[in-house]
């Protein structure tokens, strides 16, 4: 039986129940069924007509006479007074986007739970993917401030270990003499933090060290007051000025005017300021934003620590800028810099030796810094992929609902048509509103964004050095934004659009429940169901893989720390300790430490493990053994530390001895290996009483211990070497001391030991050991809780969206539903029957999910760590956790159709 | 008589606003009020009656409002809107500039229009 007959035979039978004779039940069956009106609508004709012949009836006339009287025409109600343009062709274009967008605001207000829902669901999508946009926007899009950026060039130094190493003091001034003739400047910045006290309080700031040259370099002009020049960077430890960050101006000085010309209490010292940097100028290094510039000759003085900065070969922590003269070419640059290092190297100096070399890259070639760039393309077009899946489930959503809408709006369309509307100006409607929906998601997501960026701006991370990112929404993030917003609203509302105003479909006006448009559009929906379940998919997938890698990470032992124990870094000033009375306060404070309550052990080192900033290593060779030509002897990891550092970090002393108070000053030189150098340099013999050498220095190996994590978790063993303190010193050392008590207290009162002992000591870090090895589990946390949360955003509007269809399809087939029912047929077997559909769509959904997702994980792998890209449990839990919530989205309308008493269900709407 | 379905289209909406004036009727009593006072002349096929109150109803010049009835019965009642009324005025003056014209034309003599 078609719908229709169902439909008049339904009436007849309604109107039969009210009393009416057959003839005239039939025939009003007849004309509403015919009259192909809108359920409820329909209804009520109905009753008017009923009541219509009761009335005749009651009257005494015969129902022949009555039908007769009647006539036997069309009910279908002529076109009513049109609630929305008329569309005329000639129309100009403006009024006529104006009058469109009128009415598009009208029909969104008409239907406000729809248009909420659609401007939140797009708030969340098109804000995750502008924060996306905002954050690459800060690392990667904006442009530098430097004048003439395509004359500048970054100098790094290449060597086997490290193709990108920042350069030395020395080094720099070498690469000057030599390349006078390409280079008009060459300059040089490194990271710096100091103490600042300022009224009465303390506090640590980020700065740079810059050469004299630096910001002539750069050509840029000063806010207030003066830059650093040449003048400034002449002896050292002799030039106390500093130029003002802008942003720290701000927060310090409340951007005082008359700030220049004041001084700022640095390290104990006070520093005449000379000027303040413009706004537009955000240091060297992207995302680190210094908040004072000083001169070069007062590295020491800033950063006081254990070698002289501006002399030594090996502190390789100078960041190298060039400007090219007028006619010269990178060419020549690179010709000039290989003389240097020949000359370096024919000089016989260290690290020139073994055939390092200059490397040259344009400036506007390098993001942050070469090693960390080859990571930003990867994570940036991770991160955009994810956030354009979700937005992607978002769309889905909306079109799929707007086809079902479509469907009530047939009427309309189908009116407008025939009053001669083009098909092109009813889709420009159509879209307008779509269009509409978009911006105003847009909008909110930019509120979502703004909120997102202020929570990571304000989030206490414990990062290494604070990062400021700029994650204001300048013009290319609005930019993007609208037109994002633009593209979610064409793309969500085209389909359902070009469906909708297809006048094939549309002009169906009579026969309600002709076949042909609704099955194409059942189809479209179960495109969008496909898609939106691929999608989840695919974000599932890839959090489960961090989740995993998460809790890889979170696996490894790095060796050491494993104890709850707090850390202090501390800096003993050299102008106030002398070598043996920095040894001697150094285990005073140590002693002060050890008498905290709760403390079991403390251990001191002049290089915690896992501290991301300060990582250094050392050259050792054997005696007696010349290494061959352009090579030289094994590098190692170095640290010095004191007696008792192994017990209370927690290290295993595999062989051998600790240092001990016999190895002083004056005794022979000591060394302990971590056991993957044993390996390497006496593998299958006794390491304890061998001899190395560092330097001039010839050490006895003493002890062996356990390889610990020294750079990062991932790392392969890495071969590492301990010198005694008492022989090497060390003015800035981190105190660990192992508690039964709370990490973090411990911690603290470690800092008030160390601040009753001298108030003149700089603290530089204060934390618990978890607070420190957190650092390095960061990025996997992050990932995994990010990934997660939009994975999840998506799967809960999947699921949405497939309970929509499941709906949508059940409420169709209800009727068939009843008479199956009504015929015999058990509920639970409904159930299923309805089901069906839904569970296929699941299931091809998730087939192009997985295929997507191998695609995915290929890309991503290098991100993960500790599990395939192919990970078997992720691809096999994930699909069967989405099967689980896409079966309930698609039970739970399927089992309320079921429950349905049959009589109700025939008389639902077909 | 009945007359041709061009005229009737014109005279139908102003003829059942006209009724309305006076009181809200259900669909059964207009068809009556149609047949009884205007003898039977505008008595429109009764089908043609309720698609002409639905687009009345749909244009806002009139109103339906369902009641019961003593006997329990409901039924929709139709009443003028306000633009209804304004709608009827003017269409009245339409009809009465018509007359004129017509009168003067001679096509129709005012003396014979009572039967």
């Amino acid at each position: 039986m078609s719908d229709p007959d169902l439909d008049r035979l339904e009436l007849e039978h309604l109107a039969l129940r009210r009393g009416l004779p057959r003839e005239i039940a039939s025939a009003i069956g007849r004309m509403v069924s015919r009259a192909g009106l809108m359920p409820a609508r329909r209804d009520e004709v109905l009753e008017e007509l009923i009541a219509h012949f009761e009335d005749g009836l009651a009257s005494g006339r015969p129902p022949a006479e009555l039908l007769a009287a009647f006539g036997d025409a069309s009910l279908a109600p002529p076109p009513p007074a049109l609630p929305f343009p008329v569309p005329r062709r000639g129309d100009r274009i403006v009024p006529r986007l104006i009058q469109d967008l009128r009415y598009a605001a009208r029909r969104l207000r008409a239907s406000p739970g729809f248009t909420l829902v659609a401007v939140l669901s797009l708030a969340l999508g098109l804000g995750a993917t502008t924060a996306v946009f905002s954050l690459i926007n800060a690392v990667i899009l904006r442009p530098t401030s430097v004048a003439a950026p395509e004359r500048v060039v970054d100098i790094y130094e290449t060597s086997k270990a490290y193709p990108y190493n920042a350069t030395t003091n020395p080094d720099l001034a070498d690469l000057r003499r030599g390349t006078t003739r390409v280079f008009s400047e060459v300059a040089g910045t490194r990271f710096t933090m100091a103490q600042v006290t300022r009224d009465g309080g303390v506090s640590r700031v980020m700065g740079e060290v810059v050469t004299g040259s630096y910001f002539p370099l750069l050509q840029i002009a000063p806010a207030l007051g003066r830059l650093l020049g040449p003048e400034d960077d002449v002896a050292p430890g002799a030039h106390a000025v500093v130029v003002l960050g802008n942003g720290y101006w701000h927060r310090a000085f409340a951007a005082d005017p008359a700030v220049v010309g004041k001084t700022i209490q640095l390290n104990g010292r006070a520093y005449s300021i000379v000027g303040v940097v413009r706004e537009d100028y955000q240091g060297n290094t992207r995302g680190v934003v210094p908040d004072f510039y000083a001169p070069m000759m007062m590295v020491n003085q800033l950063s006081p620590g254990n070698t002289d900065v501006l002399q030594a070969r090996g502190e390789h922590g100078l960041f190298a800028k060039a400007r090219l003269r007028p006619g010269a070419t990178l060419a020549g640059a690179r010709a000039a810099a290989t003389g240097v290092a020949a000359e370096l190297k024919r000089q016989g100096i260290d690290d020139w030796v073994n055939g390092t070399s200059f490397t040259i890259l344009p400036t506007a070639d390098v993001i942050i810094f070469p090693g960390v760039d080859r990571m930003l393309y990867p994570v940036a077009g991770f991160l955009l992929t994810i956030v354009g899946l979700v937005l992607l489930v978002v769309c889905a959503n909306l079109a799929s609902f707007l086809l079902a809408r479509g469907l009530d709006r047939r009427k309309e369309i189908a009116v407008r048509l025939a009053l001669g509307a083009t098909r092109q100006r009813l889709l420009s409607q159509l879209l307008t509103e779509t269009v509409l929906l978009g911006l105003l998601g847009g909008a909110g997501g930019l509120l979502f964004a703004t909120l997102i960026a202020r929570v990571l701006t304000t989030t206490n991370l414990p990062l290494p050095v604070p990062l400021t990112l700029d994650l204001t929404l300048d013009g290319r993030v609005l930019l993007f934004a609208t037109a994002v917003s633009l593209a979610a609203g064409a793309l969500f509302g085209l389909v359902p659009a070009l469906r909708t105003s297809n006048p094939r479909i549309a002009s169906t006006l009579r026969d309600e429940s002709a076949g042909g448009g609704q099955r194409g559009r059942l189809a479209m929906r179960h495109g969008l169901v496909v898609a939106q379940i691929a999608a989840s998919l695919v974000l599932l997938i890839a959090a489960g893989l961090f989740v995993r890698s998460m809790r890889a990470v979170e696996a490894v032992d790095p060796g050491f720390g494993r104890e709850p124990s707090g850390i202090l870094e501390v800096v003993f000033p050299p102008s106030r300790y002398a070598d043996a009375s920095a040894l001697l306060a150094e285990r005073e404070l140590a002693g002060r430490i050890r008498r905290l309550p709760g403390v079991t052990a403390v251990g001191m080192i002049d290089n915690l493990p896992l501290n991301l900033l300060n990582q250094q290593d050392t050259e050792l060779g054997l005696p007696g053994v010349v290494a061959p030509e352009g090579q030289g002897g094994v590098t190692a990891d170095y640290a010095v530390v004191d007696t008792g550092y192994f017990a209370a970090a927690g290290v295993r002393l595999l062989e051998g001895r600790d240092f001990g108070p016999g190895d002083g000053a004056d005794a022979p030189g000591v060394a302990i290996v971590n056991q993957q150098l044993a390996r390497r340099l006496w593998l299958g013999k006794r390491a304890v009483g061998q001899r190395v050498t560092r330097g001039k220095r010839i050490l006895e190996v003493v002890g062996v211990v356990a390889t610990t994590k020294i750079r990062s978790l991932g790392e392969d063993p890495r071969t590492g070497v301990y010198v005694a303190l008492a022989q090497a010193g060390a003015s800035g050392l981190w105190y660990v001391a192992r508690t039964t008590g709370d990490a973090e207290q411990t911690a603290s009162a470690m800092l008030r030991a160390a601040q009753d002992l001298d108030p003149e000591l700089i603290p530089i870090a204060v934390r618990s050991m978890d607070r420190h090895l957190g650092v390095v589990r960061l990025p996997m946390r992050m990932a995994a809780l990010v990934v997660t949360a939009l994975a999840m955003l998506a799967v809960v509007l999947a699921a949405i969206g497939l309970y929509g269809t499941v709906s949508y399809a059940v409420a169709q087939r209800t009727r068939e539903v009843g008479i199956r029912l009504a015929l015999g047929a058990d509920s639970p077997a409904m159930v299923r029957m309805l089901m069906g559909g839904g569970v296929r769509l699941v299931a091809w959904g998730s087939l192009t999910g997985l295929a997507l997702s191998l695609l995915l994980a290929r890309l991503i792998s290098r991100l993960l760590f500790g599990v395939g890209a192919f990970d078997p449990a992720t691809f096999v839990a994930v699909p069967v956790l989405l099967l689980v919530v896409a079966s309930v989205a698609a039970w739970l309308p399927a089992r309320r159709a079921s429950r349905v008493a049959p009589t109700e269900a025939l008389r639902a709407e077909g | 008589m009945r007359i041709e379905r061009e005229l009737m289209r014109g005279a139908g909406p102003v003829t059942v606003l006209r009724l309305l004036r006076q009181r809200e009727m259900y669909g059964y009593q207009l068809v009556q009020s149609l047949s009884s006072r205007a003898d039977g002349v505008l008595a429109m096929g009764q089908s043609t009656l309720y698609p002409l109150l639905y687009s009345l109803e749909a244009k806002g010049l009139i109103k339906g409002q369902w009641r019961e009835l003593p006997s329990g019965r409901k039924r929709k009642y139709y009443g003028l809107t306000a633009k209804g009324k304004a709608r009827l005025k003017a269409e009245q003056a339409q009809w009465r500039r018509l007359l004129r014209a017509m009168t003067s034309l001679g096509l129709l003599d005012p003396s014979r229009l009572e039967p």
